[in-house]
């Protein structure tokens, strides 16, 4: 009976998520709008750095719109990422808790909305990641979809934290905001980071190991496993929170 | 006994909302329970429901448990049927059975019409009907129901009433919050919640 209930559950939140079609052509239009304004304001120029996950003596070479659209496509996977399972997670709490009620178990809840969230970021990772080579041809493409698949783990992880703790939308969409401005968004930039006063902080950001693994697979023959297992245990550590804080605000007496 | 309350006490802060509550309901009585705004009778049902924890007594039931929120909670991009599916499965009925009850609650409260409707296009009368139907669905030997015909028709309201009597036959426990005092005859008991007390 619980794969049963796992089974509808899942259909049924899939169905929920198809028919919001905004939400839908919003995650289509939003990396296409990035990867746009990247095509018309980034120069051809090369521009070597460093990556804190390589040794010392590694230079990546490549011009600034080709890192800028591998930047924007990590930024854009884990801002998407991350608002889906928010929604996901926050939005009919009070009808779940409902369910539960009624007979679901807290755990088929969590685990229909685990498997839909973790088929929107394999779709997102996918569909960034073909767009990203259409604009700039990446030299690894299935790593790199890889690559972006664990920035919408560890973020999409982070969201469903986010959505578990905080009860208002607009408070948890500031929250999320927040944090992937900083992090994904701005101190990640491999440009920025190479610079930084305080490399430190960076580190413990939860899109650094993402954002070295997606830069590394994309441009690099270099491997990127370290960095792709320290995101998971990132992302694992997220995940497990969230699922104790919405077990906890859905168990019934 | 259906349910047996027994000392149930429930703060916020320093405001005592429910102060040792004692009931019982026997199968197949129609019980009601007024109070102003704010008395507590939402918390009450949401304690029996289980829905409410960390407060003092404790409830016994026995038996299967239909709730029907004051507020609707729907899904809002789900259907009318959709809803009928998925709450079938949360209480375990099959699927032959769970289209049968379906399908004489939506006759019996007349929103066929409405049943590949998304909710989001519905009016507040038929949101209600589906959130009070989803609490009949499984026919539980327990219904709490928190004000449950706002938004009815005068149709629907007797409707509403028509369906009670016949559950009540079956053995069926009521409870219902109400503010209307004009429903005292048709309950078998009426409680008042003043002050945390049940009077």
């Amino acid at each position: 009976m619980t794969g049963n209930k796992i089974i509808i559950s899942l259909s049924m939140i899939l169905r929920m998520l198809v028919r919001q079609k905004i939400v839908i052509i919003l995650l289509l239009i939003i990396p296409a709008f990035f990867f746009t304004i990247v095509e018309f304001t980034t120069s051809n120029r090369l521009l070597p750095f460093q990556l804190a996950s390589l040794d010392d003596d590694v230079f990546i070479n490549i011009s600034e719109k080709g890192i800028s659209f591998i930047f924007f496509a990590v930024a854009s996977t884990g801002f998407l990422v991350s608002f889906l399972a928010l929604n996901l997670i926050q939005k009919n709490n009070e009808i779940n808790r409902r369910l539960v009620i009624c007979g679901y178990h807290p755990i088929e809840l969590l685990t229909s909305i685990l498997l839909s969230l973790l088929l929107a970021i394999l779709l997102i990772a996918l569909y960034v990641g073909l767009l990203t080579h259409i604009f700039y041809p990446i030299d690894h493409p299935g790593r790199f979809i890889l690559g972006l698949a664990l920035i919408g783990f560890v973020y999409g992880s982070y969201g469903l934290v986010v959505g578990s703790l905080i009860k208002g939308e607009l408070e948890g969409i500031l929250i999320i905001v927040l944090l992937v401005n900083i992090d994904v968004g701005w101190l990640q930039n491999p440009l920025f980071y190479a610079e930084a006063q305080n490399q430190l902080i960076i580190k413990f950001l939860p899109a650094y190991f993402p954002s070295q693994t997606a830069i590394i697979t994309a441009v690099t023959n270099y491997s990127a496993t370290a960095a792709a297992m320290s995101g998971i245990v990132y992302g694992l550590v997220f995940l497990i929170s969230s699922m104790l804080f919405f077990f906890f605000k859905m168990r019934t007496k | 006994m259906i349910l047996e309350l027994e000392h149930i006490a429930k703060s916020f802060g320093k405001n005592k909302v429910l102060r040792d509550i004692s009931f019982q309901l026997e199968a197949g009585t129609l019980t009601g329970i007024v109070g102003e705004n704010g008395s507590g009778k939402s918390v009450l049902m949401e304690i029996i429901v289980g829905v409410r924890r960390a407060y003092q007594g404790t409830v016994k039931i026995n038996g299967s448990i239909g709730y029907c929120p004051q507020k609707a909670m729907l899904f809002p991009h789900l259907t009318v049927g959709e809803h009928f599916n998925y709450f079938s499965v949360a209480y375990g009925i099959d699927s032959r059975q769970s289209k049968k009850r379906a399908e004489e609650l939506l006759l019996h409260f007349n929103f066929k019409k409405y049943r590949e409707e998304k909710i989001i296009n519905l009016s507040g009368g038929t949101q209600q009907k589906l959130n009070l139907s989803i609490a009949l669905l499984h026919e539980p030997s327990l219904l709490i129901l928190d004000e449950p015909y706002n938004g009815f028709d005068w149709d629907t309201y007797q409707r509403f009433w028509e369906y009670t009597g016949h559950l009540k036959k079956r053995g069926c426990a009521i409870l219902i919050v109400t503010h209307l005092l004009s429903e005292k005859e048709r309950l078998d008991r009426m409680y008042e919640l003043e002050n945390g007390i049940l009077l």
